[in-house]
């Protein structure tokens, strides 16, 4: 199994260990990367209003790169995977804007055909890799876990460019999670938002959202919320003790963050601190 | 015979001027397939409950007013069949019929809807025509068929208020301008007959308005007319950023990722919140700053991010994307 790997920004920064434990783990499971590395950032879900024709070039570019190595393009990150698939979803569907941009493209030696997928990590081991394959590789199994998947909004919304889970009722995270041996816990916020594209500019109303989903959390009793992406794990994380400083008579004053990466590092076998859960602000 | 089936109504009950707090009723009716959620809903009123109070007219999916929560999700009760939302039940052949999200309830399932009201009002949400009053009336006022395409879409909104119940910026912030306002802005002001685009972008673009959309696509996935809610805002947001609201928080952090990708390829994230808040603000944020630092979280700055591989040619093709127009 081998795929381009899209660099998402915030994993070359704040949550390195996402991707620390994905580089632990992927071998175990035959799971070959090629790092996009001539790949530009996504957009961040903001290019695409500040300039179109910008957002669907790069893209297109970062897309066309995947294609040029014959390979499908995987990202750990919810944003990177909405940019690609927004952009992806016009560039096939748009009359003339693949022959505009590969106009643009042609200079260097790059061509968007569309035939390259758009995948989440959370996808492939799902589907590529299979979770009754995935369930023998189980070195640790998670038993003793109850977890709160949050799958984060740019993983499901807008349905018609994700197509994998149902918006209302999302099972994949959940299925993932079972399949390592942990519990899912039933919770309202499974499939709502974390604030983080607001933090800056609106950072009370933000915080708010966060602290809405991190209450549910703890009240469900889960040990973990477990999140697919980067810039959920920041607001959930590093923003927490912020988050919940206005909330009062919780059960427990907060609930640890994990990527994805790790807790499937945990069920391979591999220690906390070798998956970077050391890194995390909540411990 | 039709197929029939006994289905539960987990209703939503409370009369704030009776009850002290609200409760749910189970009623028990046996229906055919084929039926809607209202005309379920009339039945029981009409033969079980006469007390049951919701809003419902036209019973065709066009004036909005049957905007419900079904099954936990924000739709039209006479667009949605029982015997389909059964498939979604959580419990077997039970239906939870809820007010809508974000609205102070009135009795039942009627929620007051005047916040949305005065929102319409306050961010202007009509057509302000250029032409001179003496002429109004008089003749057509044409608009181009190209003009038209870019609010066709938006203008098949019928203010059921279904995305304004599903908003997570709502929940928090109850003055936020909500998304069915946000796309009635962005329909008058691409408008153009309308006379008021800067005035209305004015307003739309300060505190409270289209910068504070946390990108959910909520409004998106549940607008019952299929709307894409999300171009009226970036839509907003694009115009915003070139005249009114160019140096709006909001905007200067868009625009930082433009000029990453064209500088380092990739997010300088060291300096985003400097380019974005200035250098005031972030002082508050100092001690999360530091324990930051100290589990070695701190994106690097830019000096020490090395570009991207061959970035010159992302550069041409910026520089060549200045000349284009798609």
């Amino acid at each position: 199994m081998k795929y381009a790997y899209f660099i998402s920004c915030i994993n070359e920064s704040m949550t390195k260990e996402l991707d620390i434990a994905f580089e632990k783990w992927k071998t175990d499971l035959g799971i070959e990367l090629v790092k996009l590395e001539e790949g530009t950032c996504c957009g961040g879900s903001n290019l695409d209003y500040v300039s179109p024709k910008h957002c669907w070039t790069i893209n297109a570019r970062n897309i066309a790169l995947a294609e040029k190595m014959d390979l499908d393009l995987v990202t750990s990150c919810n944003t990177c995977l909405l940019s690609l698939r927004h952009a992806k979803h016009d560039l096939d569907t748009k009359e003339g804007l693949k022959e505009q941009v590969n106009e643009l493209l042609a200079k260097d030696n790059l061509e968007y055909t569309g035939k390259a997928q758009i995948k989440h990590l959370l996808w492939v081991l799902n589907e590529d890799f299979g979770l009754d394959t995935l369930a023998r590789k189980i070195k640790t199994p998670l038993k003793d876990l109850k977890i709160a998947p949050f799958y984060g909004c740019h993983i499901l919304r807008p349905s018609h460019l994700m197509g994998v889970d149902d918006p209302n009722a999302p099972s994949s995270l959940h299925q993932l999670i079972e399949t390592l041996g942990a519990q899912t816990v039933p919770y309202a916020s499974a499939n709502k938002c974390c604030g983080f594209h607001t933090l800056l500019v609106a950072e009370e109303e933000s915080l708010n959202i966060a602290a809405n989903a991190l209450e549910d959390g703890i009240r469900s009793g889960a040990d973990y919320i477990v999140t697919p992406c980067p810039l959920c794990h920041t607001s959930l994380d590093l923003y927490q003790n912020k988050a919940l400083k206005s909330r009062k008579n919780l059960p427990k004053n907060s609930i640890p963050i994990l990527h994805l990466t790790q807790l499937v590092g945990l069920a391979l076998g591999y220690s906390k601190k070798e998956l970077g859960i050391d890194k995390h602000m909540i411990l | 015979m039709e197929e029939q089936k006994e289905i539960s109504f987990r209703i939503y009950r409370y009369n704030p001027h009776f009850d002290k707090k609200p409760y749910y009723d189970n009623i028990r009716i046996t229906l055919e397939k084929g039926i809607t959620v209202l005309r379920a809903l009339n039945f029981i009123k009409e033969n079980i409950d006469s007390k049951l109070t919701f809003r419902a007219f036209c019973q065709a999916g066009i004036c909005g007013s049957c905007g419900l929560k079904i099954n936990g999700v924000s739709k039209l009760a006479c667009m949605t069949q029982v015997f389909k939302e059964l498939e979604d039940s959580k419990e077997e052949n039970v239906i939870l019929i809820e007010p809508l999200n974000n609205f102070t309830i009135m009795r039942d399932l009627v929620v007051d809807m005047d916040p949305l009201v005065e929102k319409l009002k306050y961010y202007y949400s009509w057509v302000n025509p250029k032409m001179p009053v003496h002429e109004l009336g008089k003749k057509e006022y044409l608009i181009s068929e190209e003009k038209f395409q870019e609010y066709d879409q938006a203008t098949d909104c019928i203010l059921c208020a279904s995305c304004v119940s599903e908003c997570l910026m709502m929940e928090v912030n109850p003055n936020y301008i909500s998304p069915a306002v946000l796309l009635k802005s962005y329909r008058m002001n691409v408008d153009e007959r309308d006379s008021m685009q800067k005035t209305r972008l004015k307003k739309v673009t300060s505190d409270g308005g289209v910068w504070d959309c946390t990108h959910c696509y909520k409004c998106v996935e549940h607008c019952v007319k299929n709307i894409d809610i999300m171009k009226g805002i970036q839509g907003l947001r694009n115009s915003g950023m070139k005249t009114v609201s160019k140096r709006s928080e909001g905007a200067k952090h868009a625009k930082a990722f433009i000029t990453d990708i064209k500088r380092k390829g990739r997010l300088v994230e060291f300096t985003l919140i400097t380019r974005t808040l200035g250098f005031i603000k972030p002082i508050f944020m100092l001690p999360m700053m530091i324990k930051m630092l100290l589990r070695r979280r701190v994106p690097p700055p830019s000096f020490m991010m090395s570009e991207i591989p061959r970035i010159e040619k992302v550069r041409k093709i910026f520089r060549k994307l200045k000349k284009k127009n798609f």
